[in-house]
């Protein structure tokens, strides 16, 4: 039986792109997932743990280590061991940490010879380490040779204020279970929203995958005033009671925001 | 009953343009909704990602080939019109009857792209709307006359034919320039989301949007799209020429279709030898705009999409020049050229492996444990760009060589001054060479500023050696004799698999450098102004990315054949859409 050209036409290429995809399956798989956002204001934390969080946001986030090297002579960037110690005599009148803070805030204010002035403001979009991470980062550069003598108020408080874009997940201390409890029950909720398998009413807009579709930011906001933050298209306007900031405790609206997160 | 199909074709051609000038002008209003609606929506089963970038994909593919294909229609139909030659028209018009099919489909697809973005992602598309809208009317505009322009020139090639060709011919090139002029507009676009430019930090406009378009990398992206675009045209060409030949039933049919994969691919190699240069060009400017960004495109978690990259444009090195070669064996005076074969592809299969050495790449603790590093302790020396661009300068070096071998197979010069010529082409290939491989070497040993400005001594002297080749080679072989008529169609069929090999492997490379020119945002919709939220934020790995890319690629090539079948379906029972095809075999001595 003769094969049509366009079935073995079609083999072929097929053939051609299975070796292709087949070779780009077999070599590491690495993903590239955003980072999460450190705080540490709330204090309480110690030298070590400042500073293994900081080597974390040096390897991660901060993506220190694709131009710096600890021990290593970078092409691009110093090394970096020894800093710790190095950087009190970099410029004369700033201490190790004030250096070391100036160099992460304004990189270009003192070039180390040999070196171009390519290094991005870590504060800064698309980088853009807030005050904790400065902080953490600043805590591991120092342990490098030196001593670590950071506090969270050396860091301006100016700083990371315009780091862009929304953090990558909020971590609220509240109980989805709780808020489950609040959806179904004072808060009323189920009463117009359709929550995954919970509440079947069609008024307002379903909320089964409402964490996927929207920031938490907006969840929040449209509880506590829903006028402000819009009616969803093909819904009635000012249906959604405005009194929940009245009738919910702190506890229950977080509890109750905690649950709407987990609705993905 | 042809009137009827072309009142149709113009209609719905209408149609399409009217339809996206209403959606685009009904943006703004829909936009102050999105400001009120939720961040994103998911799309049922896959999800929003994935249907955005299946369809993007599938939309770019169509958009090059209808962007690239006119581009050496036009050329080819100049050139018949010039020499006279009835076989050059007729090739121009089959090329374009082929973009003429897939008009309809980009401009669909391109809409359902509209759509996703309006409703799965409508608070990136009010932000981007917030920049461009202005650039949404010239876009529209632009299509519109787009679509007149190119039906106007399809419908009207034979009623503009004679003393009026060159109307016809201006209608070609003007659809070019409306067509080069819409990819510009959608490239500023895209490449605002890598490199935004002209807005305060908060993300807001600064002045005027002229500054969010001339951003860094959009020149570069329209240079190396253009380029590409004419590739990706030549190589889909080609691979429905190497089909239609592989189901011919006669020697005239195979000879017109052999002729026709032949151009194609001369078309696609011709423009794929310079592309390269334009990729340096575009991420040069990467690393300008944003140092992070570049290092994370070439070193980060995208290193190994690079021994991906050189793999697919090894193959395709080896196979255009291995389709020439085979091409050289119908005609009849190339034998005294087989002897360079085994040296080019020595060169070929060297430069090859050389630019697939991985070097400082991710692997894992047994792999590194067992190569005793991140990379071969003799071989990984290789693996640095010294090397690779060494290496890419030579394979393209010896493909041109290729080329000239096959221009000039059935040809013996009779020019008196034929020695020198020949002495002074053969100084050029070794004098880039020997400039090739001394900035290669010389690389190991400076810094790294320096040594990138390396790359473009090595990129002038090939481009040098070229166009010195060219210059001598092209009056010395003008009125040469002939060795005997080229055997059109007398090539093997595994030559047409090679060409079908290239369309294929060029369309994954691009899906391939899509991902690349995306995923190097990594979690931001436009870099470093506004932050991917979605549950899609993480850029996913590359055996993720090749299944996508593969699966796309078979639904494009799906649709494609399903096109041209179509289009094929409106000439079955009557004598040809364009007077009759004319007889190539063994009616021609030259070689374009």
């Amino acid at each position: 039986m003769r094969v049509p050209v366009g079935v073995k036409v079609g083999a072929f290429a097929l053939g051609v792109m299975g070796s292709y995809t087949y070779f780009a399956n077999s070599i590491p798989q690495i993903e590239s997932r955003p980072p999460e956002e450190l705080s540490l204001e709330g204090g309480g934390v110690t030298p070590e743990q400042l500073v293994k969080a900081g080597e974390q946001i040096f390897k991660t986030k901060g993506t220190c280590e694709v131009c710096h090297k600890v021990g290593e002579k970078g092409m691009r960037a110093p090394d970096l061991a020894g800093v710790g110690a190095r950087a009190a005599k970099r410029k004369p009148g700033l201490s190790a940490k004030q250096y070391i803070i100036e160099s992460l805030l304004d990189p270009g204010a003192y070039l180390v010879e040999g070196y171009p002035n390519i290094m991005p403001r870590v504060d800064k979009p698309p980088i853009g380490l807030n005050r904790s991470e400065l902080w953490a980062v600043t805590a591991f550069l120092e342990s490098l040779g030196g001593t670590v003598d950071v506090k969270l108020d050396d860091i301006p408080k100016t700083a990371g204020a315009a780091a862009g874009g929304a953090p990558a997940e909020l971590k609220l201390p509240g109980d989805p279970k709780a808020g489950e409890a609040v959806f179904t029950g004072k808060g009323a909720c189920i009463a117009c929203h359709k929550a995954g398998k919970i509440g079947a009413s069609p008024v307002g807009p379903d909320l089964s995958q409402i964490a996927r579709i929207q920031t938490p930011e907006y969840i929040m906001g449209k509880i506590l005033n829903p006028a402000a933050m819009g009616t969803v298209t093909g819904y009635p306007k000012g249906v959604m009671p405005p009194m929940f900031g009245q009738s919910l405790t702190a506890k229950e609206y977080v509890d109750l925001v905690s649950f709407l997160l987990t609705l993905k | 009953m042809r009137d009827r199909s072309a009142l149709r074709q113009a209609a719905r051609a209408a149609l399409s343009a009217a339809f996206l000038v209403a959606v685009v002008a009904a943006l703004p209003a829909h936009a102050q909704d999105a400001a009120t609606e939720p961040a994103y929506r998911a799309f049922p089963l896959i999800g929003s990602r994935l249907a955005v970038w299946a369809v993007a994909q599938l939309h770019l593919n169509f958009a090059a080939f209808i962007l690239g294909v006119p581009i050496f229609a036009v050329i080819i139909e100049i050139i018949g019109w010039r020499t006279g030659e009835a076989r050059y028209d007729w090739l121009s018009h089959e090329f374009v009857k082929l973009t003429f099919a897939a008009f309809s489909t980009t401009a669909l697809l391109g809409a359902f792209l509209l759509f996703l973005f309006v409703g799965y992602y409508p608070k990136f598309w009010t932000y981007m709307t917030s920049i461009f809208f202005p650039t949404y009317w010239v876009y529209a505009l632009l299509f519109f006359a787009e679509t007149f322009t190119v039906y106007l020139w399809y419908y009207g090639w034979d009623w503009l034919a004679g003393p009026r060709k060159w109307i016809h011919v201006g209608l070609g090139v003007l659809s070019n320039l409306l067509g080069t002029a819409i990819l510009v507009v959608a490239n500023s676009w895209v490449t605002f989301m890598m490199s935004p430019a002209g807005i305060t930090e908060s993300g807001a406009l600064k002045g005027s949007v002229w500054a969010a378009i001339n951003n860094y990398t959009w020149m570069p992206l329209n240079i190396h799209r253009l380029i590409a675009n004419i590739v990706f045209g030549g190589t889909i060409a080609a691979a429905y020429a190497a089909f239609r030949f592989l189901n011919a039933t006669t020697d005239e049919e195979r000879a017109r279709y052999d002729w026709m994969g032949y151009v194609g691919n001369f078309v696609a190699l011709s423009a794929f030898i310079v592309l390269p240069f334009a990729g340096y060009w575009l991420g040069r400017e990467i690393y300008a705009f944003n140092q992070t960004m570049g290092i994370t495109m070439m070193g980060g978690f995208m290193s190994w999409l690079w021994i991906i990259q050189a793999i697919l444009i090894g193959i395709l090195f080896l196979g255009s020049n291995y389709y020439l070669w085979l091409g050289m064996e119908r005609i009849p005076g190339s034998e005294r050229y087989r002897k360079y074969v085994p040296y080019m592809l020595m060169i070929l299969a060297i430069g090859f492996m050389v630019w697939a050495t991985p070097h400082s790449l991710i692997v894992t603790l047994d792999e590194a444990r067992a190569i005793g590093g991140t990379h071969h302790p003799v071989l990984g020396v290789l693996g640095v760009m010294s090397a690779k661009n060494t290496a890419v300068n030579l394979m393209i070096l010896t493909t041109f060589l290729s080329y000239v071998l096959y221009r000039r197979a059935n040809k013996l010069p009779i020019k008196s001054w034929v020695l020198t010529g020949m002495a002074i082409q053969w100084a050029a290939f070794f004098v880039a060479a020997a400039i090739v491989v001394f900035y290669g070497v010389y690389g190991y040993f400076v810094e790294s500023i320096v040594r990138i400005g390396f790359s473009v001594y090595q990129v002038g002297a090939v481009l040098g050696a070229i166009v010195l080749v060219m210059t001598i080679d092209i009056p010395m072989f003008r009125g040469a004799r002939s060795t005997g008529a080229i055997r059109w169609g007398r090539i093997p069929a595994r030559s047409q698999y090679v060409l079908i090999l290239l369309a294929v492997t060029f369309t994954w490379l691009m899906g391939l450098m899509g991902f690349a020119r995306s995923g190097i945002r990594q979690y931001w919709h436009v870099y470093g102004v506004m932050r991917d939220t979605s549950v899609d934020a993480v850029t996913p790995a590359l055996g993720y990315a090749a299944n996508v890319i593969t699966i796309v690629t078979a639904a494009f090539f799906a649709l494609v054949m399903f096109i041209f079948w179509l289009g094929g379906l409106s000439e079955r029972g009557r004598a040809g859409a364009h007077g009759a095809a004319p007889v190539i075999a063994g009616g021609s001595e030259d070689a374009p």
